[in-house]
């Protein structure tokens, strides 16, 4: 009987219908009967607020940087690709390096803990590399692919073959120095960022979209989206940028190869 | 803009601001005298009737409309949308802060639902103009490019297919059989890449269902490239349509902070 009578003097914070003696929750609309707990949704829409603006500056790190990289692109679109000399070739992706390099600077605690040695144990290593080739044979099998079909990739080595660059200038440029930029980019700065914002799944697909897109060779979405999840994933069970680097260049390397010798 | 809230039922909340009527915030039709702004965020308390506190923020936005929220202590109360709030039950009208529906008892769900639905459906909207958009240039880009060449078609059809077309175009040489396919498949690769932008981008409103934020913002990527791909093809498209380019990328600005706001919120 004590229990359903109503306490007097105490009113239910949330719709002021008198509340019953000992209750812990209003009985018509289900509230909290303690005031402190309202004050606990308060602090909440306070604590949603901060993690919304952290978030939002995170993004915006991820544009600011996406487009800086855009930009560069467009740049070197637009003054054309000279096929005679490679230094337009070689100016952007030396200031694609320095834009990157900069990004990773001013937030190097993000980046540093990747920068480590790769961490797994022999079975790991062997399945992260049957993976690796795994990977190689699929995107050769593709190219060969869209080769076949007639479609026409752009070949980037007339341009040093013009000039008399030899095939060592043309991996270095070509084919080692993207992969660093790129890796440190995506598998770096965006890769860490969206994480703390989405988690670790959502993160993999959001940075290879995004990796894939700036490549900006329609034909070339699907295996280069392919190529983000292989690097991404390398980078999560390694956590290090170095086994996807290595990946990354030596494909560059081989498709550098093929160009030069075996067409 | 005007905004309903229908408290319980004898409470009715009603605020005006923007607009070219003047601003004004009243309950059961009487006005409450505040000073209602539209610059920065503010903050309006003032008190129910029957005692309860009440606030309203009210938060400009970039060109959109102002976001605004009204709390009775420290609760979040639902707008009355334009349609009726239906039973996830028994799909009867409900009214929007009913904890349960009255006509078969099922339990409503908290305002932050409603609040996050509309997140949800900023953050798809974007995407869902994006595909609508590209759908609708496809076959527009198709007849535009076809009405371009024609002229040239019309000169080719007179000329013996082997023969080497006199002028250099883009600093090659074609054949006029050769140059006469390239722009028989010219109109068809714009319609062609189109559609499979706006398939892509249905498929992403589709998913930013579930994961709006990494739907958006995939959206929002592939849209910056297609602008930078015409600009290197053709630079002039760049200042084309100028206005819609600007009035999509606020709405995709828009749709990453829905989408933010909704992470923040379910934490």
């Amino acid at each position: 009987m004590d229990e359903l009578t109503e306490q007097p003097g105490l009113h239910c914070p949330r719709c002021q219908v008198p509340l019953r003696t000992g209750a812990k929750f209003c009985s018509a609309c289900g509230a909290p009967a303690d005031p402190a707990a309202i004050d606990t949704e308060r602090r909440q829409t306070a604590r949603d607020g901060a993690r919304f603006a952290l978030h939002w500056i995170g993004i915006q790190r991820i544009i600011f940087l996406f487009g800086l990289l855009l930009l560069s692109t467009l740049v070197l679109g637009m003054i054309g690709r000279d096929d005679t000399t490679p230094w337009s070739e070689v100016v952007m992706s030396v200031i694609d390096a320095v834009i990157v390099f900069a990004f990773a600077a001013s937030r190097y605690w993000q980046i540093l803990p990747l920068l480590g040695p790769p961490q797994a144990d022999m079975r790991e290593a062997i399945r992260l590399l049957a993976l690796a080739l795994a990977f190689i044979a699929l995107m050769a099998g593709y190219f060969a692919l869209i080769e076949k079909a007639g479609i026409p990739i752009i070949r980037v080595s007339s341009s040093f073959e013009a000039a008399g660059w030899g095939i060592g200038l043309m991996i270095l440029i070509d084919a080692i120095m993207p992969a660093i930029v790129e890796e440190l980019a995506f598998r770096g700065i965006i890769q860490t960022e969206l994480e703390q914002i989405t988690g670790m799944r959502e993160a993999l697909l959001i940075q290879a979209a995004l990796f894939s897109v700036l490549h900006l060779l329609p034909m070339m979405f699907p295996s280069h989206f392919i190529m983000g999840l292989c690097f991404g994933y390398l980078r999560q069970r390694t956590k290090s940028l170095y086994p996807g680097m290595l990946l990354h260049a030596s494909w560059n390397t081989l498709a550098i190869c093929q160009e030069v010798y075996w067409t | 803009m005007e905004i309903r809230w229908d408290l319980d039922d004898n409470t009715v909340i009603d605020l005006r601001v923007g607009g070219f009527r003047k601003n004004r915030l009243t309950i059961n039709e009487n006005e409450i005298p505040v000073d209602l702004t539209l610059r920065g965020k503010n903050g309006y308390s003032f008190q129910l009737p029957d005692g309860r506190a009440a606030t309203i923020s009210v938060e400009p936005q970039f060109a959109t409309r102002p976001l605004v929220e009204l709390r009775i202590d420290g609760n979040l109360i639902a707008p009355t949308g334009k349609k009726p709030t239906l039973c996830a039950g028994c799909g009867t009208a409900v009214k929007p802060n009913d904890k349960f529906c009255s006509a078969c008892g099922h339990e409503m769900p908290p305002a932050e639902h409603y609040v996050h639905k509309r997140y949800v459906k900023e953050a798809t909207g974007a995407i869902t103009l994006l595909a609508v958009l590209f759908a609708i240039s496809g076959p527009l880009m198709y007849y535009l490019t076809q009405l371009q060449s024609q002229p040239l078609m019309e000169k080719l059809a007179g000329m013996d297919p082997d023969d080497t077309y006199p002028e250099k175009i883009g600093g090659d040489i074609y054949t006029v059989s050769s140059l006469k396919a390239q722009l028989e498949w010219e109109p068809w690769s714009a319609l062609i890449v189109n559609l499979i932008l706006a398939a892509i981008m249905a498929g992403l409103a589709l998913w930013g269902r579930r994961a709006p934020l990494p739907a958006v913002l995939i959206a929002a990527a592939t849209y910056a490239v297609v602008i930078v791909l015409n600009a290197i093809i053709e630079p002039m498209s760049l200042a084309q349509g100028i206005l819609m380019k600007v009035l999509i990328i606020v709405f995709l600005v828009r749709g990453i902070k829905a989408a933010l706001a909704l992470r923040a919120a379910n934490g």
